[in-house]
C-alpha cells in the first residue's frame, strides 16, 4: 500500500465508517480494511494516518486501535507465504513509533504503547537494539529539562515493555533479557525516581501547588510499576544495593500526606493513592520473595500500612489502596514473620479495625446492587470479587487463620453473634449488620465446585442451625420488597450451602424461590433463578440427582410462568441466570403439552427479539440450549409435537439465515440438524430449501460454521440420502470439498465434508465421483504436503477402507494412475501412520492398516515381504508407543480461517448434540484386532510371517508385538 | 466423525506430568541477583599482609600499629599523590642505588594502599600510578620490586569496577610473572591481583583468558599445599565463572587438574578445600565435560565426606552446591554413581538431611534442591528419599519456611510422586508416595504455591494439584483439593497473562469441577 493523499483519504473514510451505527457501511468498511490489511505496508500506512495531525481525532483513534490489532495478528513471524509485514516495513514502523507515541494524545498514546509492547514481545531486545538506549537518552534529556510529559511517556513505554517479566517463566532467555534491561535501565530509573522524590518534597512544602505535583506523582507511580517488573523474577543486585534509597521513599509515601494535592478534587487523592497502592504491591512482592533482605524494613512498613488502613477503612472510594494494603498484611500473615500477629489482642483489633469495616456494605455496593446488577452478581457470586475490599478483607482473615485458626474462629464467631443480635434489636436500622454476618460466613467458607456434587463448608457456624434461624426467616418473609440485599444474601447462602440443606427443607422453600422470581430487584430474581438452577444439579452420594421431575411438578407451571415473566423486567430482558434456569428446568421437568406449547412460544418470541441485535452470547447460548432441550425431550415423549416445533421455529431460523445473523448460524444449523434427525423419512418438503444452504460455498469457508454444517449434512445423508443424490447435489457437495481441501487453511473442513459423504453413502452412489476425489487429493498432495494434510488423508483412506473395502480403495486409486496405490502406501501411509493422534483416529487407522496387511494382494504378494514388514512395523509403533514419543509437535500455523470476516467461534449445543461417532464400534481393541488377524493369516502359511517379522521389524517393535501376542494369547506360527 | 480432526484433542495437562518427572535443574547460568558468594567470601580481596609471610620485611612490622591510626582521607590522598610522584622520580633515576630507591618508593605506595579499609586508589590512579607500576613489572626486575608492584596492583584491583579496569595495561606482565620461572611469593601476589581482576566481571575474565592466564594459574594449583595453591584456586574460581563454559572445560582438561582437585578435597585443610570446592562449583555448573569427568572420579564420595565431617559454613556451601550440580548433570552418569542401595547413596541422603536440619537458610535451600534432583532419578531413588529421615523434614519445611526454600522443597516432593519415563511408557504416578504425602498434609503447601506471585512456583503447584486430582484413589482428589481451597486458588488464573498457567488452571477447573451439563446422562 502506497502512502499518498488518496490512501489517506480512503483510509480516513473507512475508519470513520467503522464507527458508524448503521451496519451496512460499517460492515463494508470492515471488509475493506480486512482485505487492505493483506497488502504490504498496510500497517505503516495506518500508522502514518495516526500520525497525521490534520485528521480528526476519533479517526486517528480508530486507526490506532486497528494498527494495534493488525500488529497483534501479524507481527509475529509466521510461515513465509502468510507473512504480511515484511522486514523493511517493520524497520520503518519501529523507527516511527517511539517519537509518535511520545507526542500523541493520551488515548492514542495508550494504543501505541500497547502496539509497542506487541512489537517488543517479539523483537526486544535482540531485533530492536536501539530501543532501550533511545529511551534512556530521551529520558535523561527530558529529565534535565524536567519535562514530565515526556518523562511519563517514556516511563509508560518502558513499563509496557517490561511487563513481560511479571508473568513469563524464568528461563535463561528471559533472564538474559532482564539482565540487559537492568544493565541499561536500573540506574536511570533510580536517578529519575530520586530526582522526582526531591521535587515532590519541595513542591509538597508550604505554598506547593497541586498542578505541580500531579505529573510528579504519576511519574513516581510509573517508577514503582517498573520497580515491580524488574524485581519480579528475582532480586537484582542493583536493587539490593540500593534498597534503602527505594524503601525510604516508599515509606514516605505511605506515611506522609500531601494536602495540596489530596484536597484538589477527587482525582488528586486518587493520584496519591495510586502511588501508595503501587508501593504496597512492591513491598508485598519483597515480603513474599525476598523476605530475608526485606526484613529490616518490615516492622516500619507493617506499622505504616496498618495505620494507613485505619484511615482508608473509614472512607469510601479508596478501594484500590485498601485492597493492596490488606494484601500486604495478608502476605505477612502467611510468611515466616506471622508472629507480628501473635501479640495480645492484635487479631481482635484487625477484625474490628480492618476486616469488619471493609466487609460492611457501603453506599457504592448499594448503588451497584440497584444500578448494575450484572456487575454486582459477577463480584458477589462468581468469584470476580478477587479485587473487592469485602473479599480481600476476608482473605486477610483466612491468611491469619493459617497460623492462628482457633483464635480467628472464636473471634469471628463472637463477631457474627454480635452482628446478629444488633440486627435483632432493630432490624430496620441495623439490617446491614445481618448482611455483614451472612457475607462473612459465606466468604470464609471453603469454596466448592460450581456444579459438582459439593458446595461449601465452614466450621465457623453450624450450617443447618444458621440456615434455619437466620436465612429461612428472610426467605419466608412475606414481603419480597423489603431489604432486597438481605434477600439476595439469603438466596446466596442457600445456593452456596445447598448440599447441606436437607431435601425436605429445601422442597418446602421451593414455592418461596418461585415467589422471589417475581421480585423487581434484578439481583433477587437472578439469585432465585440461580438457586433453583443449582439445586436441580445437586447430587447425593453415588451420583443420584437429589431433585427429580416429581419434586418440581407441583410448582412447574408457576415456575415457568415466573421465569418468563422475570425476562420482562427492565434490564432483565437478556438475563442469563433466568435463561439458564429455564434450560435446567426444561431438562429436568416432565414436559407435557401444557408446558411445551407456552414454552416454545415464549422462547421463539425471545429468539426473534435477540436476532435483531445479538448482544449477550451467554444468554443466547442458553436460549438455544433451552430450545434444543425442549425440542428433544418433548418430541421424545410425543412425536406429534415435531411439526408444532417446526412451525414455530422455521420462521425464526429463516430469518437468521436471510438477515445474515452470522452469530447464530451454527446454532441454526444445529437446530435444523436436530429437527431433521427427529423426523421420520420422508423429510417434509419444507426442508428442501435447506439444501441450498448446504451448497453455499461461502458458508463453508467460515470455520466456525463447518462443524454445524457437517452435522446438518450428516443428518440429511442419514435421513434422506436419495435427496442428496438428486439434481447433481452430490457433485455440488463434492465441489465444495475440493475447493476447501485445496488450501491448507481450509483442508480440515474439506475432509469433514468428504468423510461424511464417504461414511454415509453406498459405494454404488459415490463410485463415479471417486476419480475426481482422488484427483483433488493428489493435486493437493503434490502442491503442498503438510503433516496435517497427511494425517487427514490417511484417516480418510482408512475410513474408506473400513466402509467400502480394500479392493475398492486400491482400484479406485489406481484408476487415476496405474500403480499409484503402492506409491502412496510406501511414501505416505507407512511413514505417516505413527503421527496419528486421538483414540478414535488411532483405532480407525490401525484397523484399516491391519486389514490391508492381511487381505491386500499388494502386501501379501511373495515379492512384497519387505513392504509387509515395514507396514507391520509402523502399526506396532502406532499401537505400542505413547503419543508424545511418536509425534513431533508441529509448529503452530496461524489459522487463517479464524480471521476471515467475523470471529464467531463454533459453539456446540449440548442438547442438540450427537455423540462423536466411532465408525468401528465392532472393534473393541485395535491391538487385539491386529494380533488376531495376524494369527489367522500366519496360520495359513506357517513359518512365513515370523521370519519376515524377524528380518524386517525393529527389535523393540518385535518385542512389543510379541508382548501383544502373549497378552491376547494369539501366537503367530 | 465430526471431531475427527479436532485441534483440541490434546489435553495440555497430560504432558505436564512428564515435566515434573524430568525436573532436574541446574542452578541458572544467568543471574541478575547478587552473587551470594560475596557475602561469605569476597570475589575481590584486599591484601594487607605480605604473601611471603611477613617477618623479614621491615615495612610490615609496624603495619598493625599504623592500621590503628585513623588518618583523615584527605591526608592519605595527599600522601598517596606524593608517593606516586616519588615513584616517578625513582623510576626516572638511573644513578647508583636506583634499584633500592625504586623499591623504597614502591614500598611507601604499597603501605599507603594497604593501610585503610578504603585505600586511596582513586588518588593513586589520578596521580598516574599505573604506567609507572607497569614499568616496574618489567622482566628482570628483582623479586623484591615485583612483589611490591604486584601488591600495589592487588589492592588497586580490589577497588571499584573502573579502578579494577585500570589494571588492563598491567595484565600481560602479571600473567607472565605467574609462570614457573617466578619465585613463589611473586607468582602468588600476581595471581592475587589477577584474581581480583577476574572477579570483576565477564569482560575482564575474557581478556585474561585470551591472554593465557588459565594454564599458569592451573599449574599453580597442582602442588599439595601452601598459600600459593589456595590463592591460585581462588583466582581460578573467579576466572572460570562464565557465563561462557569454555574456560571451565579447558581447565578440567589440563593435565593434573582433576587429580589435584581430588587430592585437595581428600587431604587439604578446610581453607584450601573451600577454594577448591568453589572451583568445582563452577566446573560442574558450566561444563558438561567437566561434570562427567568429575562424576567418574572420587569427587562425589569426597564431597559427601566433607559434608559429613565439617561444620564450616564457608566450606559446606560450595561443597553442597558442587554435589547438587553433579547430581543435576548427566542423569546416566549420576545414576551410575548414586546407585540405589549402595552406601554412597545413603550417605548422600544422610548429609543432605544434616543440611536440611541446619540453621542456615542457604544450606537448607540447596539441600532441598539437591534432593529434588536426586528425586528426579529412578523409582529406587525416590523410594530411598521417601523412606529416609528427609521426608518429614521436607514436609515441615513446605509449610513453615521462607518462599525460596518452600519452592525447592516442593520440587523435591513433587518429583518423589512421579515415576520416570521408562522405555515406552509415559511417566507414571507413584500412588503410594502421593497418598502418603497428601495424608501428611502437603496439599495446602502446594495450594499456597499456586497463590504465590512466582510463575514457576505456581506451575509446580498446579502440576501437583493435577496429580492429586487424577491420582488419588477412589476419586478422592477433587474433594481434597476443594477442602484446601484449591478451586479458589486456581480461579485466580482465570485471566492470567501467562497462557500456560491460565490453560492449566482453567483446564483443571473445567475438567474436575466443571459445570455439569450431562445431567441426564449421569442420572440415567
Amino acid at each position: 500500500m502506497e502512502w499518498n493523499q488518496e490512501t489517506l483519504q480512503s483510509l480516513s473514510q473507512c475508519f470513520l465508517n467503522t464507527l458508524s451505527p448503521s451496519p451496512v457501511p460499517r460492515r463494508q468498511a470492515e471488509a475493506f480494511l480486512s482485505s487492505a490489511s493483506e497488502q504490504p505496508n498496510y500497517g505503516l500506512a495506518v500508522l502514518r494516518l495516526v500520525a497525521e495531525p490534520t485528521v480528526d481525532d476519533q479517526i486517528r483513534q480508530a486507526a490506532a486501535v486497528n494498527f494495534k490489532n493488525h500488529l497483534r495478528l501479524w507481527w509475529a513471524p509466521s510461515p513465509a507465504d502468510t507473512t504480511r509485514i515484511l522486514d523493511p516495513e517493520k524497520d520503518q514502523i519501529k523507527s516511527l513509533i517511539v517519537p509518535l507515541m511520545l507526542s500523541s494524545s493520551p488515548r492514542i498514546q495508550s494504543q501505541l504503547s500497547e502496539a509497542l509492547a506487541v512489537i517488543s514481545k517479539h523483537d526486544f531486545p535482540q531485533s530492536w537494539p536501539n530501543l532501550l538506549p533511545d529511551l534512556v537518552s530521551n529520558l535523561q534529556k527530558a529529565s534535565a529539562s524536567s519535562d514530565y510529559t515526556s518523562i511519563n511517556g517514556i516511563l509508560g513505554t518502558a513499563n509496557s515493555i517490561f511487563k513481560k517479566f511479571r508473568y513469563q517463566y524464568k528461563t535463561n532467555d528471559l533472564l538474559l533479557d532482564l539482565k540487559y534491561c537492568l544493565d541499561n535501565f536500573a540506574k536511570p530509573l533510580l536517578d529519575i525516581f530520586l530526582k522526582t522524590a526531591q521535587l515532590i518534597d519541595v513542591a509538597a512544602g508550604p505554598g506547593g501547588a497541586a498542578e505541580a505535583l500531579r505529573p510528579l506523582f504519576e511519574s513516581q507511580r510509573l517508577c514503582c510499576r517498573l520497580f515491580y517488573s524488574l524485581n519480579f523474577q528475582e532480586l537484582p543486585e542493583f536493587f539490593e544495593d540500593h534498597m534503602t534509597e527505594w524503601m525510604t521513599e516508599f515509606q514516605k509515601y505511605l506515611t506522609s500526606s500531601y494536602p495540596a494535592l489530596e484536597s484538589s478534587g477527587p482525582d488528586g487523592l486518587t493520584l496519591v493513592d495510586e502511588l501508595r497502592s503501587a508501593v504496597c504491591e512492591n513491598i508485598t512482592l519483597y515480603m513474599e520473595k525476598n523476605e530475608e533482605e526485606f526484613q529490616g524494613y518490615l516492622n516500619k512498613f507493617a506499622t505504616a500500612v496498618w495505620s494507613l488502613l485505619g484511615e482508608v477503612a473509614q472512607s469510601p472510594s479508596r478501594d484500590r489502596l485498601a485492597i493492596t494494603a490488606i494484601k500486604f498484611l495478608t502476605t505477612v500473615s502467611t510468611s515466616v514473620h506471622h508472629t507480628l500477629f501473635a501479640g495480645d489482642g492484635v487479631i481482635q483489633q484487625i477484625c474490628q479495625t480492618i476486616v469488619i469495616p471493609n466487609v460492611r456494605l457501603r453506599e457504592e455496593d448499594e448503588e451497584l446492587f440497584e444500578m448494575n446488577y450484572v456487575e454486582f452478581i459477577r463480584r458477589d457470586m462468581e468469584g470476580s470479587d478477587l479485587d473487592t475490599r469485602r473479599r480481600i478483607a476476608c482473605e486477610l482473615f483466612k491468611g491469619i487463620a493459617a497460623n492462628y485458626k482457633a483464635q480467628v474462629t472464636s473471634i469471628l464467631s463472637a463477631q457474627i453473634q454480635n452482628l446478629l443480635s444488633s440486627f435483632a434489636t432493630n432490624p430496620d436500622a441495623n439490617w446491614k449488620d445481618k448482611d455483614c454476618a451472612i457475607y462473612l460466613v459465606v466468604s470464609l467458607a471453603t469454596k466448592r465446585a460450581a456444579g459438582g456434587s459439593a458446595s461449601a463448608t465452614t466450621d465457623l457456624i453450624d450450617v443447618e442451625r444458621f440456615f434455619n434461624t437466620v436465612i429461612v426467616p428472610e426467605l419466608q418473609s412475606q414481603s419480597i420488597k423489603e431489604f432486597p440485599m438481605l434477600k439476595a444474601g439469603a438466596l446466596k447462602f442457600f445456593t452456596m450451602f445447598r448440599n447441606h440443606i436437607p431435601k425436605g427443607v429445601a422442597l418446602g422453600l421451593f414455592p418461596d424461590l418461585v415467589r422471589f422470581l417475581s421480585s423487581e430487584s434484578n439481583v433477587v430474581h437472578s439469585y432465585a433463578a440461580s438457586c433453583i438452577e443449582k439445586l436441580l444439579l445437586v447430587k447425593d452420594e453415588g451420583g443420584r440427582v437429589r431433585y427429580t421431575s416429581a419434586d418440581i411438578s407441583s410448582v412447574l407451571l408457576p415456575l415457568m410462568n415466573n421465569l418468563f415473566a422475570a425476562l420482562r423486567f427492565p434490564e432483565s430482558e437478556e438475563n442469563q441466570y433466568v435463561m439458564k434456569c429455564i434450560m435446567r428446568v426444561l431438562g429436568v421437568a416432565d414436559i407435557s403439552q401444557g408446558v411445551a406449547a407456552p414454552s416454545i412460544a415464549g422462547l421463539t418470541s425471545i429468539l426473534n427479539e435477540v436476532c435483531k441485535n445479538p448482544k449477550n452470547p451467554v444468554f443466547n447460548h442458553y436460549l438455544f440450549e433451552s430450545v434444543a432441550v425442549l425440542v428433544r425431550r418433548a418430541s421424545e415423549r410425543d412425536p406429534s409435537l415435531i411439526s408444532t416445533f417446526e412451525a414455530s421455529l422455521f420462521p425464526s431460523l429463516e430469518m437468521i439465515l436471510a438477515n445474515d445473523v452470522t452469530e447464530f448460524f451454527s446454532y441454526a444449523f444445529q437446530l435444523l440438524a436436530q429437527l431433521v434427525e427427529l423426523n421420520r423419512p420422508p423429510i417434509p418438503a419444507s426442508y428442501m430449501p435447506v439444501f441450498t444452504i448446504l451448497l453455499s460455498p461461502d458458508l463453508w469457508n467460515r470455520s466456525s460454521n463447518v462443524p454445524a454444517l457437517v452435522r446438518l449434512l450428516q443428518a440429511f445423508l442419514q435421513k434422506a440420502p436419495h435427496e442428496l443424490n438428486r439434481e447433481e447435489r452430490l457433485s455440488l457437495v463434492l465441489g465444495i470439498f475440493s475447493r476447501l481441501v485445496a488450501s491448507p487453511s481450509t483442508e480440515e473442513q474439506g475432509f469433514y465434508v468428504l468423510n461424511t459423504v464417504i461414511e454415509s453413502l453406498d459405494y454404488g452412489v459415490i463410485a463415479t465421483y471417486m476419480v475426481n476425489i482422488w484427483h483433488a487429493l493428489f493435486t493437493r498432495l503434490h502442491k503442498k504436503r503438510t503433516v496435517k494434510f497427511l494425517k487427514s488423508l490417511l484417516i480418510f483412506m482408512s475410513l474408506f477402507l473400513v466402509k467400502h473395502g480394500s479392493v475398492h480403495l486400491v482400484d479406485s486409486m489406481n484408476a487415476v494412475q496405474a500403480g499409484i496405490f503402492i506409491m502412496i502406501l510406501e511414501q505416505i501411509w507407512i511413514p505417516s501412520l505413527k503421527l496419528i493422534t486421538g483414540s478414535i483416529e488411532l483405532k480407525l487407522t490401525a484397523v484399516a492398516s491391519t486389514k490391508l496387511l492381511c487381505e491386500c494382494p499388494v502386501l501379501l504378494d511373495a515379492t512384497a515381504a519387505q513392504r509387509w514388514g515395514k507396514m507391520l512395523d509402523s502399526i506396532v509403533i502406532l499401537l505400542s508407543r505413547p503419543e508424545e514419543d511418536r509425534v513431533e509437535e508441529e509448529p503452530e500455523v496461524p489459522d487463517l480461517a479464524e480471521n476471515v470476516g467475523y470471529t464467531a467461534a463454533f459453539v456446540s449445543l449440548y442438547n442438540a448434540g450427537k455423540k462423536e461417532e466411532d465408525p468401528l464400534k465392532e472393534v473393541r481393541d485395535p491391538k487385539e484386532f491386529l494380533v488376531a488377524s495376524l494369527a489367522r493369516l500366519s496360520a495359513l502359511s506357517p513359518g512365513k510371517y515370523p521370519q519376515i517379522i524377524a528380518e524386517t521389524l525393529d527389535a523393540a517393535n518385535q518385542n512389543a508385538l510379541f508382548q501383544f501376542c502373549n497378552s491376547y494369547n494369539c501366537p503367530l506360527v | 466423525m465430526a471431531d475427527e480432526n479436532s485441534p483440541h484433542r490434546r489435553d495440555p495437562i497430560k504432558s505436564s506430568v512428564g515435566n515434573v518427572a524430568a525436573q532436574r535443574r541446574r542452578q541458572s547460568a544467568i543471574s541478575v541477583g547478587k552473587e551470594r558468594r560475596e557475602s561469605l567470601v569476597r570475589a575481590k580481596r584486599f591484601c594487607r599482609v605480605s604473601v611471603s609471610g611477613g617477618g623479614g620485611d621491615d615495612g610490615d612490622i609496624s603495619l598493625d600499629h599504623e592500621m590503628v591510626i585513623d588518618e583523615e582521607d584527605s591526608i592519605l590522598e595527599a600522601q598517596t599523590s606524593s608517593a606516586v610522584q616519588e615513584l616517578q622520580t625513582a623510576v626516572a633515576f638511573q644513578g647508583k642505588g636506583a634499584m633500592q630507591k625504586r623499591v623504597n618508593a614502591l614500598r611507601e605506595l604499597r603501605r599507603l594502599l594497604s593501610r585503610s579499609e578504603y585505600p586511596p586508589v582513586e588518588a593513586a590512579l589520578k596521580a598516574g600510578a599505573i604506567p609507572l607500576l607497569v614499568q616496574c613489572l618489567s622482566f628482570g626486575s628483582p623479586d623484591e620490586q615485583l612483589l611490591e608492584v604486584a601488591w600495589c596492583l592487588t589492592n588497586i584491583a580490589a577497588g571499584k569496577p573502573e579502578e579494577t579496569r585500570a589494571l588492563s595495561p598491567a595484565l600481560p606482565l602479571l600473567i607472565a610473572h605467574i609462570g614457573e620461572k617466578s619465585s613463589l611469593p611473586v607468582a602468588e601476589q600476581c595471581a592475587w591481583a589477577l584474581g581480583n581482576v577476574a572477579g570483576e566481571g565477564e569482560e575482564l575474565r575474557n581478556i585474561l583468558l585470551s591472554q593465557g592466564a588459565l594454564l599458569p594459574l592451573a599449574r599453580m594449583m597442582l602442588p599439595n599445599k601452601g598459600s600459593t595453591v589456595r590463592t591460585a584456586a581462588w583466582a581460578l574460581s573467579n576466572l572460570i565463572k562464565g557465563p561462557e563454559q569454555k574456560a571451565a572445560t579447558e581447565l578440567i582438561r589440563i593435565e593434573g587438574v582433576l587429580d589435584a582437585i581430588v587430592r585437595h578435597l581428600k587431604k587439604a585443610d578446610e581453607e584450601l578445600a573451600t577454594e577448591v570446592a568453589w572451583v568445582v562449583v563452577y566446573l560442574s555448573a558450566l561444563s558438561n565435560v567437566a561434570t562427567s569427568m568429575l562424576v567418574k572420579s572420587d569427587v562425589v564420595q569426597l564431597l559427601v565426606e566433607r559434608l559429613a565431617s565439617s561444620n564450616s559454613l564457608q566450606l559446606l556451601i560450595p561443597v553442597l552446591r558442587s554435589l547438587g550440580n553433579l547430581v543435576a548433570g548427566d542423569s546416566r552418569t549420576t545414576c551410575s554413581v548414586l546407585v540405589p542401595g549402595h552406601e554412597i547413596t545413603d550417605s548422600v541422603i544422610t548429609v543432605l538431611v544434616k543440611c536440611l536440619k541446619s540453621e542456615h537458610r542457604v544450606l537448607k535451600k540447596e539441600a532441598a534442591w539437591v534432593l529434588s534432583n536426586i528425586a528426579a532419578g529412578s523409582v529406587e531413588h525416590k523410594q530411598s528419599i521417601f523412606s529416609s529421615e528427609a521426608l518429614p523434614l521436607l514436609l515441615r519445611l513446605l509449610s513453615s519456611s521462607p518462599f525460596d526454600i518452600r519452592k525447592e522443597v516442593a520440587y523435591a516432593l513433587g518429583n518423589i510422586c512421579v515415576g520416570p519415563a521408562e522405555g515406552d511408557g509415559r511417566p507414571k504416578l507413584i500412588v503410594e508416595h502421593l497418598v502418603s504425602l497428601v495424608k501428611n498434609g502437603c496439599l495446602s503447601g502446594f495450594v499456597e504455591l499456586i497463590r504465590s506471585a512466582d510463575t514457576e512456583a505456581a506451575r509446580l503447584g498446579l502440576q501437583f494439584i493435577e496429580l492429586v486430582l487424577r491420582g488419588m484413589p477412589n476419586g478422592e482428589g477433587p474433594k481434597l483439593v476443594e477442602q484446601e481451597d484449591g478451586i479458589d486458588a486456581m480461579e485466580m488464573y482465570q485471566f492470567h497473562e501467562n497462557e500456560d498457567l491460565r490453560n492449566m488452571a482453567n483446564g483443571l477447573v473445567d475438567k474436575y469441577f466443571g459445570e455439569d451439563y450431562g445431567l441426564e446422562e449421569s442420572s440415567s
